[in-house]
């Protein structure tokens, strides 16, 4: 019966959205004269939060661009579906966008998932796609290495953290050695550890010890205790905030004196709860910090129009591929998809929210894409400093 | 560091064997695998969270002793809900086991349902954690749950071989319809049996909770503690506590070890497992099970 009654509840729920979406279809031919931006993002679910402050931003930067003449003497139009961060749904969404809507191109899915799943749809159709934070390397660049060539993103790729966490030790921490302490179980912990590794050697920095634990596991001290033998500088740990916790305070327990430096993965509240004072002084890297000076206009913006603050990193990498877009339409002069893409792979130093963007061809990635460094003071995150990668 | 490693291996070993002993007492009466212990540690752990952080703010103590009791507590309740009918029925002990099986998804499900998956930490019990000896540091958390385990275990064991309920426990441990027979009331003592395992239970859940942190999936680590039970021996009880340190100290020691300039930490598991399969086709009783005869 329970089993009917969600059914039934479902098919309301999918009709209801089918419905709810018609009118912005019926409203859509009569305005010819816009250029139309799609916007795949989860409007509902447990993603929404992100998603409804990715469609604020974009609100607010379309308006703005407006105000300043549109692109090619038209007028901007961003139309919004909500994909549930349903990797199913956002297929249905990425047809409707192009084949109907006929969008020039699409801003996001933040997930890496379902910008794989919408990939076949918008590469045949030649429209290119921005995903948001989908962070995943293998969006961009196709399992044979070879780009994808409708697909790209604005945020930074989970190995790229492990480059910035070993620039930073290495020039701001002045660190000569260094130790990494990851999860076995987990590719983001995986990749984040090898390429601080390959990152903090080349910067003439020395790698005392690289040890593994696996996924659940609750005590590192053994492995710490090998750790504490080689003395380094800083210990990279590379995990979720739980694991960093728990490792934080069993590397203090055993004496160990070094800094410790993490990725995105430690950006919780929880961090500062679960490890108190062994986790002071630790910093970490995040896509983007409430108190980064650059975005504090925006910030202010946000909070006057929505009332809220924005939830971050979402809104500031939507407003950032808006500007992407509108800055390779006026390059291209065209809205034709393949000159377009053309036009977003050449992107050289475009100013955008979060500081200049240079794309990679042969990635479709940000290139040197600023990373936010944070840092454990008094029980809070405090913003460091802004930092860009060298190669 | 040797030195170092084999501390922390005794430290993780003696919270293995706290949890297989629990294990191994409803073993040997009873013949199954209470696999809902895992989830009685972390319902223990979330007691003490809930009275030293959520709710009130009593001590360490009180709170510890509340935790065994309302642990012991829900580990009764457990038997009665869920096994006890199997039990009356004479129910394969295939059947009790995966009853437990349920029991412990479903209250673990509970927990991410009700409190969610917010991870807690319950304050420190002392304010300076470690001793230091030159290099070597030893905390003070592990020496006291250390000797606390030791003594609760000791008297555990006097209750088993000098009191009456012992006597009656030890006895159904080799035939529990022969002790029926012979008067005992079964389910006054499979209750205390389920309390006495229970309660050590929500202790290790507290020291579990306060060297790391409480969280629904925390009675995760109790796989490791039953194969500790298994090594030494399912049903016997100091075959629990010496599985259980021999793992912990074997994870410590494989953990520093390497083979060239591979590190074996990541392949931690697959010794302790390997092992486990190795022991139980060397010796299928694990190493202090010796048949029926001598359980506890």
């Amino acid at each position: 019966m329970k089993r009917v009654i969600t059914s039934l509840v479902l098919t309301a729920v999918a009709i209801a959205l089918i419905v709810g979406c018609k009118p912005a279809e019926k409203k859509a031919p009569a305005k010819e004269a816009t250029i139309k931006i799609g916007h795949t993002v989860a409007l509902t679910g447990s993603n929404a939060t992100w998603g409804q402050a990715e469609a604020n931003a974009l609100l607010m930067i379309v308006e703005k661009l407006n105000a300043a003449g549109g692109v090619l003497g038209k007028k901007l139009e961003v139309i919004a579906y909500d994909n549930r961060a349903d990797k199913l749904e956002s297929v249905n969404v990425a047809k409707r966008l192009i084949e109907q809507d006929k969008v020039v191109a699409i801003i996001g899915p933040a997930q890496s998932g379902v910008a794989n799943a919408i990939r076949e749809v918008n590469n045949a159709a030649k429209v290119p796609v921005i995903g948001t934070t989908a962070t995943n390397p293998k969006v961009t660049v196709a399992d044979d290495g070879k780009v994808v060539p409708y697909t790209f993103r604005v945020c930074f790729i989970d190995p790229f953290q492990g480059t910035v966490a070993a620039q930073f030790a290495v020039r701001d921490l002045k660190a000569k050695t260094a130790a990494v302490l990851y999860d076995v179980g987990d590719d983001y912990s995986q990749f984040l550890g090898k390429y601080f590794i390959e990152a903090f050697t080349k910067g003439g920095g020395k790698i005392t010890a690289n040890e593994g634990f696996r996924s659940g596991e609750l005590d590192f001290r053994a492995q710490l205790g090998k750790i504490k033998t080689g003395k380094p500088d800083v210990l990279f740990i590379p995990t979720m905030q739980k694991e960093a916790a728990l490792a934080a305070k069993q590397a203090r327990d055993l004496k160990i004196a070094s800094t410790l430096i993490g990725g995105d993965g430690w950006a919780s509240p929880d961090l500062i709860d679960l490890a108190g004072p062994a986790i002071e002084g630790a910093y970490f890297v995040n896509i983007a910090a409430l108190e980064d000076p650059a975005i504090q206009d925006f910030i202010k913006e946000y909070k006057a129009r929505f009332n809220a603050d924005p939830v971050l990193p979402n809104p500031l990498m939507a407003y950032d591929a808006a500007i992407w877009i509108v800055d390779a339409l006026k390059r291209a002069g065209t809205t034709d998809g393949e000159k377009l893409m053309k036009a977003m792979e050449e992107t050289k130093d475009l100013q955008v929210l979060t500081g200049k963007l240079t794309v990679d061809p042969a990635t479709h990635n940000p290139l040197n894409k600023p990373a936010t460094i944070q840092q454990v003071k008094d029980k809070k995150f405090i913003y460091v400093k802004t930092f860009v990668t060298t190669d | 560091m040797l030195l170092q490693t084999i501390i922390t291996g005794l430290s993780i070993g003696s919270v293995y064997a706290l949890m297989a002993v629990g294990y191994s007492l409803v073993f040997s009466v009873l013949n199954f695998s209470n696999f809902a212990h895992g989830s009685i540690i972390t319902l223990g752990a979330y007691i003490a969270w809930a009275v030293m952080v959520g709710f009130f703010s009593i001590p360490f103590f009180p709170a510890l002793i509340i935790s065994i009791a309302g642990a012991g507590v829900l580990a009764f309740l457990n038997e009665r809900i869920a096994y006890s009918t199997l039990r009356r029925r004479r129910a394969p002990s295939l059947y009790l086991m995966i009853s437990a099986m349920g029991v412990s998804i479903c209250l673990q499900n509970l927990l991410y349902a009700t409190i969610g998956a917010k991870l807690y930490a319950l304050p420190a019990v002392f304010a300076q954690d470690t001793l230091s000896f030159g290099e070597l540091t030893i905390s003070k958390m592990d020496l006291f749950a250390f000797a606390f385990s030791a003594i609760t275990i000791a008297i555990l064991h006097l209750v088993l071989t000098k009191t009456k309920v012992g006597m009656a426990i030890r006895a159904a441990s080799h035939d529990m319809e022969m002790v029926s027979v012979l008067g005992v009331n079964l389910d006054v003592l499979v209750a205390i049996l389920f309390f006495i395992a229970g309660g050590l239970g929500g202790m290790a859940g507290v020291f579990m909770g306060v060297k790391y942190m409480v969280y629904p999936s925390m009675g995760w680590i109790t796989n490791k503690a039953y194969i500790g039970a298994v090594i030494g021996g399912l049903g016997s009880l100091p075959g629990a506590i010496i599985g259980g340190l021999l793992l912990g100290l074997l994870e410590a020691l494989v953990s520093i070890a390497s083979i060239g300039n591979t590190s074996l930490s990541t392949y931690r598991d697959v010794f302790s497992f390997g092992i486990l399969v190795i022991i139980l086709i060397v010796r299928p009783t694990g190493l202090f099970g010796r048949n029926v005869e001598e359980k506890l």
